[in-house]
């Protein structure tokens, strides 16, 4: 069986794909800089003997993601996991971008997922797999920065809600963790509020998960306190928190 | 922290591994391709391997400081001629274990394990015996290095060999390496480590000279007045059935070592510290390839001690002819200004000198010392630096914090030739550090 990452050249991708390389599963790996993906998989397949695919992808650039990965996978073996740790943010995503920004923040962050995760469903169900979202800590609560990055990984977050109602005893496992901060290239140099989680630590946990039942939890868990006390502040404070 | 053209830099404070040298510096940590592009072409910039250098050769408050933690991968490996292509990043610790395990290893590793092979490459480090297995330029087959101006430039000695030369000792003026081929050697799946014990230094050139071919050969010596010079030479020989009975792992060497907030280094603490030592020292047996190759990982209590003052290492290499002499000298010295030595260190050379490259054929001494600052002390490294320059002395670079611009044209005859032959691949100064700054390079 094979199991497809998504956003695999860096950060938590990147994490994941070492973790699942390291439990021995057969890897096809989607990024968008084939330099990046060959690297990973070269020393993946040198350390821990793993079988690695590489499909190089740009997320916002292509109509059909979905159906480029169901191509790539034609000749592998049929998917039994899908994980798509895949996301895009920018400092100017403060309501002011234009279309063409506004898109290719969507394309990566919602339309992406949701057509891969479409295209790939009759195999996962075949399967009876797992399919692995990714939240953030950002759509808890719209601020006055990371406006679109916010309302899509929001909107993902219904989307994959829909998913587990849909399949609910099907067989199909969906889970979804919403992440905190993580030590990665999106948050380096940013002064965070609170620590920020070892990309490899929240990887570990989350293959550890992958043959347990749907579920819809932060990563790590301490993150849903500082949820809950997000959502729940009065818009009074709320509004005077720091942009 | 700001963010532009798709790179995000923070700012750290970034000191050396013997605290000489701080500074707040603007760090960029690409973790893909596109992101060693990023950088605006004349964007000043140095880069940072494993950031263990005991100076200031990663970073400078005014450069962009690449790190390449996160291009560590292993690319190529053909086990049958033990050829290992690999990315800047990859730590040597990390590298050595996976040739190890392939039965294969790298002749020559510096003593940190987190040192990276960019980094290895860029100070031209040598290993435990380089007398018999060289410096790291002669086990790197070919680079690929980033050239802000250029672009992709693939290197060799038999492909645009200027430019591949200059990288070894090049202390990242010739550009932002990314991937190097290296060339391993059959792996000696033990060593059995033995001690000879010496009077002085001028015994422990010898003892160094009559074991040359020893896989690992190196001399640990006291400092102190009266005992100036004693020690003894360990040296180890291939073990010929591998086993190493009970053998204490320790784990790499941290990047960085929390200072004790004393410094330990005082005269009773150097006392104690050199009766443990040859303690250790004497004790042979067969120790497992890693664990001789790392012998720094037992190391931590004694760099820690060091305190938040930290240590300078003048490591100066003497030719065969005038080593006596200068070592006569270096005790009289010692004798007159009692300065504090913690350690000094001894190995054996018969490489040919290029370039700033820390090589050629004599004896090395590494002389370690607490709180460089302080007036007896820094009196003494003065000292030291004008008796190994009037004998002919080469300093390493890449170890020493004290040296200074104005001393490098007495050390290099041919500095200008040197400094030209580095900077033809970076006239614009793009890539700079602290040290090469220090430097005038």
């Amino acid at each position: 069986m094979t199991t497809v990452v998504v956003g695999a050249s860096s950060g938590l991708g990147r994490a994941l794909a070492e973790e699942l390389a390291r439990a021995s599963h057969e890897l096809l790996l989607v990024a968008s800089d084939p330099r990046d993906l060959s690297a990973i998989a070269a020393d993946l397949g040198l350390r821990h003997a793993a079988k690695v695919h590489t499909l190089a992808l740009d997320l916002a650039a292509t109509a059909d993601p979905g159906a480029r990965v169901l191509a790539a996978l034609a000749e592998l073996p049929a998917p039994s996991a899908l994980l798509l740790p895949v996301g895009q943010s920018r400092v100017d995503d403060d309501g002011s971008l234009g279309a063409a920004a506004t898109g290719q923040l969507l394309a990566i962050n919602l339309h992406a997922p949701i057509t891969i995760v479409q295209a790939l469903l009759p195999a996962l169900l075949e399967a009876r797999g797992v399919v692995v979202g990714f939240g953030s800590v950002a759509a808890v609560r719209g601020r006055s920065r990371n406006m679109v990055y916010a309302a899509a990984k929001r909107g993902l977050q219904g989307f994959f809600e829909s998913l587990r109602h849909r399949h609910s005893g099907q067989g199909l496992r969906v889970q979804f963790h919403r992440l905190g901060f993580l030590r990665s290239n999106l948050t380096h140099g940013m002064r965070l509020p609170l620590p920020a989680a070892e990309p490899a630590q929240v990887a570990s946990q989350v293959v550890a998960n992958l043959e347990k039942a749907s579920f819809d939890r932060h990563a790590p868990r301490w993150w849903a306190l500082v949820a809950f006390i997000i959502a729940h502040l009065p818009w009074f404070v709320f509004r005077r928190m720091d942009a | 922290m700001s963010r532009k053209r798709g790179f995000a830099l923070a700012e750290t404070q970034l000191a050396s591994f013997d605290r000489s040298t701080t500074a707040r510096c603007h760090v960029q940590r690409p973790d893909r391709y596109r992101l060693l592009e990023a950088l605006p072409a004349d964007a000043r910039r140095i880069t940072r391997g494993g950031g263990v250098s005991f100076v200031g050769a990663s970073f400078a408050h005014d450069s962009v400081v690449q790190e390449m933690g996160a291009f560590d991968r292993l690319l190529e490996f053909d086990p049958e001629q033990g050829r290992l292509t690999v990315e800047a990043g990859a730590r040597i610790g990390d590298v050595t274990r996976f040739a190890l395990s392939r039965g294969w290893m790298l002749p020559v590793v510096p003593g940190h394990p987190r040192a990276s092979i960019g980094g290895c490459i860029a100070a031209d480090v040598h290993g435990k015996n380089p007398a018999r297995d060289g410096t790291f330029r002669q086990h790197v087959e070919g680079i690929e290095l980033f050239d802000a101006q250029a672009g992709w430039v693939q290197l060799g000695p038999n492909q645009d060999a200027d430019h591949f030369a200059a990288c070894f000792a090049g202390f990242g003026i010739p550009g932002l390496m990314v991937r190097a081929r290296l060339r391993l050697v059959p792996a000696a799946q033990a060593y059995s480590l033995r001690s000879i014990a010496v009077a002085n230094l001028v015994e422990a050139a010898e003892v160094l000279r009559s074991h040359a071919n020893a896989p690992l050969l190196y001399g640990w010596h006291d400092g102190r007045a009266g005992r100036f010079g004693r020690g003894a030479i360990r040296f180890g020989l291939e073990a010929k059935d591998g086993t190493t009975g009970k053998h204490r792992t320790y784990p790499d060497l941290p990047e960085t070592i929390a200072p004790w907030p004393i410094t330990a280094w005082n005269r009773i603490g150097i006392a104690a510290m050199n009766r443990w030592v040859r303690h250790r020292q004497f004790v042979a047996g067969q120790v497992p390839t890693a664990a001789a190759l790392f012998p720094l990982n037992e190391a931590r209590r004694y760099f820690a001690g060091f305190g938040k003052h930290g240590m300078n290492e003048a490591q100066w290499l003497l030719p065969h002819a005038s080593y006596a002499e200068f070592v006569a000298a270096l005790e009289a010295e010692v004798r007159r200004l009692r300065p504090r030595i913690s350690l000094i260190a001894s190995k054996l050379f018969e490489g040919k000198p290029t370039g700033f490259s820390f090589d050629g054929s004599g004896i090395a001494l590494a002389i370690q010392m607490p709180q460089p600052r302080q007036r007896e002390q820094a009196a003494f490294i003065e000292s030291l630096t004008e008796l190994a320059i009037i004998h002919g002395g080469r300093p390493n670079l890449i170890k020493d914090s004290s040296l200074q611009a104005a001393t490098l044209p007495r050390c290099f005859a041919d500095f200008d030739n040197a400094r030209n032959a580095l900077r033809r691949f970076d006239p614009a100064h793009v890539q700079e550090s602290a040290m090469t700054r220090r430097l005038g390079l």
